[in-house]
Formats: C-alpha cells, structure tokens, sequence
C-alpha cells in the first residue's frame, strides 16, 4: 500500500517534471520563432524605407556606396551613432537593414544559450550555444 | 544593370527557390552572374539574402514545433566553422573553378530532390550512445497524418562532421545548401523529412551569417545590390510559398528539378569556357 502510494506520488512528480521540461521547450521555441520573425520583418522594412525615400528624393532608386574598413560591430556602431545624431537619410536605412538582418540569428543564439543555461539548466546545450555565440562574435570581429 | 532588372530577378529566384523548398542562392547566383555581376560578389549578396530566407521560414517552423532545437544546435557547431572556412577559400580562389564547383553542387542538389522523391522515412531502430548523450530525439504533430510521430536521431558523430562539408559549401558558394543538409539529416541521422527540412532552415540562418561576415569584412557586401535583392528574394519567396498550396507537389518538384539541371550544366560550361 505505502510503496504503491510512493510509486504514485513519485509518478507524478515525473509527470510534472516533464510537463516543465515540455512547456520550457515550447517557451523556447515561442520565443525564437518572434526573434526570427520580427528581425527578418523588421529589415525588410528599414531597406524598403531606405529605398523609397531614395525615391522620393532624387527620382532614383539605386543607392551606390560601398561597406569596406571596418568589422561588423564597428558597422552598427557607426549606424547607432547616425541615429543617435538623427542623421536619417536613405543610406542610413538600408545599413540598418542589413545589420538588423545579420543581427536576427545572432540574437537567436544568444536567446537559445542563455535559456539553455537559465530555465532548462541544460549544461550540455548551455556549452554548445556558447561555442557558436563565440564562433559567431569572432567571425563578426574580421575585417 | 538596373535597380529593376536586379530585383524582377531576385523575384524569380526567391519564388523557384521556395517552390522547391529552398532559398533563391542556387538560381539568384547563375542569374546574377549572366546579368552582369562578379561571381564573387554574386556570392556575397546571395549569402546575406538566405539569412533572410532561411529565418523567414524557420520562424514559422520553430512556432509549430516541428524544428528539432537540440539537433538543429548540435549541428550548428560545425556548419559555421565549414561556413567560415568555405568564405575564406572563396575570396582568395580564382573564378572560373568557383563556376565548375557551383555547377557540381546544383547537379548533387538535384540527385538529393531527385532521389527523395520515392524515399520512405524509416524510424532509427538502435540510437547509438553518443546521439543519445545528446539527446537528439523528439515528436511532432504531423497534420497530414493527424498523428503524433515520435522519433530518435543517430549517429551524431558521423552528421557532425558530414555537416562541417555542408558548410564550408554554403560559405564557398554563397547558397544555404539545404538541399545538402537535408540529405545528411535523411540518410545518416534517420530523422523524418519534415523534421529535416525544418531544422535545416533553422540552420541555414547562422551559417549564412558566419559566411556573411567574412564577405562584409572583405568588402564584397555591395549595399546598392543587395537592398533589392533582399526585398525580391523575400518577396518572391512569400509569393511562391502561397502559389505552392495551390500546385500539385509532382509538377512543381519537375519544373524545379529541371530548372537545377539546366542551371547546373550551364554554370558547368560556363566555367569551363571561362566566362568568369
């Protein structure tokens, strides 16, 4: 009787256990189906901005520059500063297109690792998600 | 070559690339190159563009839960080095070689599509340790089928490595090379193809951004190109997607299957009579 009571209550913790282990996952899987979402929207939307005002001001649509000398981080440090000084202008809007594009499946893995680490205490996929987050911010780095 | 010829052939090949269930970098490149662009830079803008692709899509896989995370993030570890290794080799490799190796890809993708066509999935019998240490297993909701599908995924030591060669062919060549990934997922790691070809999107988009730094840093990122590449390939890929629920799936995987061979035998000879 009593072992049997055990066995249930036990049973049920499990059950429970995987239940958290089940609806972790599925926070998980919320979450980074909007970081993915909103980035890709999100940049579309600044480059289509970027494109039309172009338009609109010199009857023209390409836009013709180039990125070169410096790594990624200097890239949107430099589009931060833009906006910060209220610099908008087409340019402006397709750089920052761009870097939120390449931005979106960086801030997806950091998001993986750091609920990997927080909410699952999976250590293993903790270790794993670091290694490419780390990959990731060396090879944005180069120049 | 204008604003508007660059963008009406993003169009096209984010929509034949979604009709085949892929991102547009294995038609956008060849078409790219026969309008006018440097192979190399064709690369560049094709690579940042399947970021785009590849997360578009994933994000409405991962929200449905058929995209394997843990698989998807093992995996990742040794796309992204392949990735970066791919790159490198591309901005220091003469051109015409880069035609020949784009054309051999497209031939090998279109054996991965043609073969799948008749290919049954069989569930993992024995799931070796190592996969298991890994926990590469899971379920999903399969609507066709109106079941739960469990499944376990195998070996993990032999997809690992196999997947550093699937990246080092995204970075080299620009394309997310899903077709490839999906391949290794199928044969060597038994997972169902919905689970492949959804967790191989997931992929895609860091991959794709490993590559993309390298060309960024290299200068090869030419912004004019690739504002409206990246507005047509979406674009176009949202439209075949919504055109694909209408069409019969065999006449839409001949149409693509033909358009990959002619694409691949032409970037072949191109290559070889050295149009680079």
């Amino acid at each position: 009787m009593v072992t049997e009571r055990v066995q249930v209550a036990k049973d049920e913790a499990e059950v429970r256990a995987i239940r958290r282990v089940q609806s972790g996952e599925s926070d998980m899987e919320i979450l980074i189906g909007y970081i993915l979402q909103v980035g890709v929207l999100l940049s579309v939307a600044f480059i289509l901005l970027g494109i039309a005002w172009r338009w609109l001001a010199t009857g023209a649509f390409t836009l013709e520059y180039s990125i070169t000398g410096m790594n990624f981080f200097e890239f949107v440090l430099e589009d931060l500063r833009q906006v910060a000084l209220g610099a908008f202008r087409p340019r402006l809007w397709v750089n920052l297109g761009i870097a939120t594009l390449m931005l979106t499946p960086y801030v997806r893995v950091l998001a993986s690792m750091i609920f990997f680490a927080v909410v699952e205490r999976n250590w293993k996929y903790t270790l794993f998600t670091a290694f490419v987050f780390t990959v990731l911010t060396y090879s944005l780095f180069l120049r | 070559m204008s604003f508007f010829t660059v963008l009406l052939v993003s169009i096209v090949a984010g929509f034949v690339g979604a009709m085949g269930g892929m991102g547009g970098g294995v038609v956008l490149i060849p078409a790219l190159t026969l309008i006018g662009v440097d192979i190399k830079q064709a690369i560049a803008i094709s690579i940042v563009s399947a970021i785009a692709t590849s997360s578009g899509s994933a994000s409405a896989y991962v929200k449905d839960r058929i995209t394997n995370l843990k698989v998807g993030m093992f995996l990742e570890m040794f796309t992204i080095v392949g990735a970066l290794v791919g790159a490198a080799i591309t901005l220091i490799a003469p051109r015409q070689p880069l035609f020949i190796v784009f054309g051999l890809v497209l031939l090998l993708t279109w054996y991965a599509l043609f073969r799948q066509r008749n290919e049954q999935w069989r569930p993992v019998a024995h799931q070796d340790k190592l996969s298991h240490w890994l926990e590469l297993e899971g379920s999903y909701y399969d609507q066709a089928a109106d079941e739960t599908l469990d499944y376990r995924g195998a070996r993990a030591y032999f997809g690992g490595p196999m997947m550093f060669g699937a990246g080092v062919i995204a970075g080299l060549l620009g394309i997310g090379a899903g077709a490839l990934k999906v391949l290794i997922h199928d044969l060597v790691m038994g997972l169902p193809p919905k689970v492949s070809t959804t967790t191989s999107n997931l992929i895609i988009g860091v991959t794709t951004l490993a590559g993309t730094s390298v060309y960024l840093a290299a200068g090869y990122v030419n912004p004019g190109l690739t504002a409206p590449v990246i507005v047509g390939v979406v674009g176009g890929a949202f439209l075949g997607t919504r055109l694909l629920v209408h069409l019969t799936n065999a006449r839409v995987r001949v149409f693509f299957l033909v358009v990959l061979l002619i694409l691949g035998v032409e970037m072949i000879l191109r290559g070889i009579g050295g149009a680079g």
